[in-house]
């Protein structure tokens, strides 16, 4: 799976990010939280100030009226401890029963830390005295015991960082596997989504997190598979029927040429009769030919023709077509020329001889067919730098370019050929398909051997066509 | 040479379509050929093979008791003959077999009179020639059985190399053998890079056989392509022969 690297670091970032974000956030909520209430009403500095502000004169003790509306807001009451006799020397008018007017050092000790008959007091010094006020049960909670291992506090600081690591380190793990199995459980979908266009059959396990999911890839490739099943079943009936139809021909095809070809060797013709009987055999070695290359065209596109691939030298291959023609004996107004680079003596490649040498034939016999005023073909193979027998780099191509010098073709024709659909595959009713089977085999032969076919014009007005192999 | 006498030759002809028999017949019969018999089965061939013990057999692949090729192979065990398969199945497998159990030739229907006289006169000539070891050259005469060349009354010995590559060129006789198939000969399967050897070679035939080494009349070149050998008066009756009035 090449996305999982890509997967697993937006996780992470995913990851790092949310662990840094959490603390952050959680500090500025627990900060926009406290801040409100600490800030106002800290009792603390209300006492000293409210200690401060405490005068004394010759009556005795008044307490300024800006913080007895304080006081009186937070329905706080207020005594002041006399240092000396610590008694209650001066109070406010709110100040319950239940609190004593006479404290012990004890006393004060446990009002400094903590309540003074669960009213939470707060002192600050004043003058003479201590002030202490109380505020109403139940509105503030004290810690009695504010003592920590000196150790501790002194090491708070790594402490702090050590558990934060711990914390991240653990949601980092959790995140992780919980991630993982996810991912393990995507891979073989993945794998298999990847699979079902190939054409592949596919069947994943229905069990585990995406299980539906399973479910519905092994559905999708039954259906292909069974399309597939039937597409190719088509195509061989198709190939079949066309093979069977070319078979039933031959025999009664042998007649004809078969008592036609004696009939023309027949003295006792007369000039017109010759002639007739001419046609005959010719056109009848034209409708043999036909029903050959419907055959093989056929079996060449439902992939029903046995390819039987060896190493060859493609020169060798050429030559021998070339020769096999010259032997035959051609025409007087046809001569084929062999233009291959005296130099190159192999052209590696690996293809099956018999269907290689078909296409030169056809290519070759197209030229023949298609200028009857005669012409000159030319014949000739190329391969890359470097790509002889003997050189170590065998990679590259050779082609095989067969041309002539006769009538031609335009551009109109050139782009007929290489774009209008065939009639053997052309699945619209149009009058707009290409016919003839000798191109179009020679293109499959090509490709079979995953090279390709190249039609162009010749410089001087010929037509020409290369045929490029991978070379070996 | 005269080839008239393997037109005498006992020729087995299976089919099951009578109308083709006929058809064959008649063109082997106007060529020449006199003994003749047919068969439209395998039984039918089995016991006209005993009878008639034909010398060549034309045999279909597809017969209503059986095929073409079991067929031959109980042939064969009754004589060794040369078989030809003459049959509608197109398809290369079934081409491969047939070579593969023995077959001499393969004729894929349909066919013109002419082809198929070609092949069989071939097979015959290749199975029943009388041994005629001396090629005759313009300028003088080899005699491929002791691997030398006699001209003028003196005799040159030929190499083995030189004697497989002149035994290839006279087996065609007429035709180009392309440098391909020459050095196959030399130097057997997928031979590269003895194209430069098999000049030298050639260069040296050339002096044992021709009168101006440089000026070839009997061993030709077809530049780029390969070699032609003309021979003297078996290419003549060669010619003759094979163009079947």
């Amino acid at each position: 799976m090449k996305s999982a690297p890509k997967l697993i670091r937006q996780y992470l970032a995913i990851l790092l990010f949310s662990t840094i974000l959490l603390p952050v956030l959680n500090l500025a909520f627990f900060m926009a939280v406290t801040s409100r209430h600490v800030s106002d009403t800290a009792p603390w500095r209300t006492a000293k100030e409210a200690a401060q502000s405490l005068q004394k004169n010759a009556d005795g003790y008044i307490m300024p009226d800006e913080i007895m509306d304080k006081l009186h807001t937070y329905d706080a009451w207020a005594v002041l401890i006399d240092d000396d006799n610590r008694t209650v020397v001066w109070q406010t008018p709110n100040l319950p029963a239940e609190i004593p007017t006479a404290y012990t050092l004890s006393d004060i000790s446990g009002l400094t830390r903590g309540y003074i008959a669960d009213y939470p007091t707060f002192t600050g010094g004043a003058e003479d005295g201590l002030l202490v006020i109380g505020f109403p049960k139940d509105s503030f909670w004290k810690d009695m015991s504010p003592t920590w291992d000196y150790n501790l506090i002194k090491n708070a600081p790594k402490l702090v960082l050590t558990l934060l690591l711990l914390n991240v380190s653990a949601i980092f793990l959790l995140y992780l596997a919980a991630n993982f199995t996810v991912l393990r459980s995507v891979k073989p979908i993945t794998d298999a989504i990847k699979a079902l266009p190939a054409g592949e059959a596919v069947y994943l396990p229905e069990k585990g997190l995406l299980s539906e999911v399973a479910a519905d890839i092994n559905r999708t490739s039954e259906v292909l598979q069974s399309q597939n099943y039937q597409l190719r079943r088509r195509e061989t009936a198709r190939a079949n029927w066309i093979s069977g139809v070319s078979h039933d021909i031959r025999t009664p095809l042998s007649m004809v040429m078969g008592y036609a070809g004696q009939l023309k060797e027949s003295p006792r013709l007369n000039a017109g009769e010759q002639q007739k009987v001419s046609a005959i055999v010719k056109q009848s070695e034209r409708i043999r030919d036909l029903i050959n290359d419907l055959n093989l065209a056929s079996k060449l596109e439902y992939h029903m023709q046995p390819i039987q691939p060896a190493a060859l030298n493609l020169v060798a291959i050429a030559r021998q077509v070339v020769v096999d023609f010259i032997n035959a004996g051609l025409e007087d107004k046809y001569s084929i020329l062999w233009e291959t680079e005296e130099t190159l003596t192999a052209c590696p490649v690996t293809v099956d001889k018999n269907l290689i040498r078909r296409a030169l034939n056809n290519l070759i016999q197209n030229s023949i067919n298609h200028n009857e005023q005669g012409c000159n073909i030319f014949v000739s193979v190329t391969a890359d730098q470097d790509n002889t027998w003997q050189s170590p780099q065998r990679s590259g191509t050779c082609s095989i370019t067969v041309s002539d010098d006769g009538r031609g073709i335009t551009d109109e024709q050139i782009d007929r050929l290489n774009h209008t659909p065939h009639y053997m595959f052309c699945n619209e009713n149009t009058a707009e398909q290409r016919h003839g089977l000798g191109l179009l085999i020679v293109k499959q032969i090509t490709t079979v051997h995953g090279g390709s076919t190249t039609i162009s014009r010749r410089e001087n007005g010929g037509f020409s066509v290369r045929l490029t192999l991978p070379s070996a | 040479m005269d080839y008239n006498f393997l037109k005498t030759k006992r020729i087995l002809l299976v089919d099951d379509e009578a109308e083709l028999l006929n058809m064959v017949v008649s063109i082997l019969e106007s060529e020449g050929f006199t003994q003749i018999a047919t068969a439209g089965s395998v039984r039918q061939a089995l016991s006209a093979a005993e009878r008639f013990r034909p010398e060549l057999a034309v045999l279909d692949v597809m017969l209503p008791d059986g095929n073409g090729f079991v067929l031959m192979e109980q042939l064969k065990r009754n004589g060794d003959f040369p078989i030809l398969f003459l049959t509608a199945c197109g398809e290369n497998d079934d081409k491969f077999r047939g070579f593969g159990l023995g077959a001499d030739d393969y004729i894929v229907k349909p066919f013109l009179p002419k082809e198929l006289l070609f092949r069989i006169m071939a097979i015959l000539r290749r199975t029943y020639k009388k041994e005629d070891p001396f090629v005759r050259l313009q300028n003088c005469t080899i005699d491929l059985s002791r691997a030398e060349v006699i001209r003028n009354g003196v005799s040159v010995p030929l190499t083995a190399k030189e004697h497989n590559l002149l035994s290839a060129l006279c087996r065609n006789a007429g035709r180009i053998v392309t440098i391909d198939a020459l050095c196959e000969a030399a130097w057997g399967d997928n031979p590269f890079g003895y194209e430069n050897s098999l000049m030298a070679h050639i260069r040296r035939i050339r002096e044992k056989i021709e009168a101006d080494p440089s000026h070839p009349v009997s061993l030709v070149t077809v530049k780029g392509l390969g070699y032609k050998l003309i021979v003297k008066a078996a290419g003549e009756n060669e010619r003759r022969n094979e163009s079947f009035g």
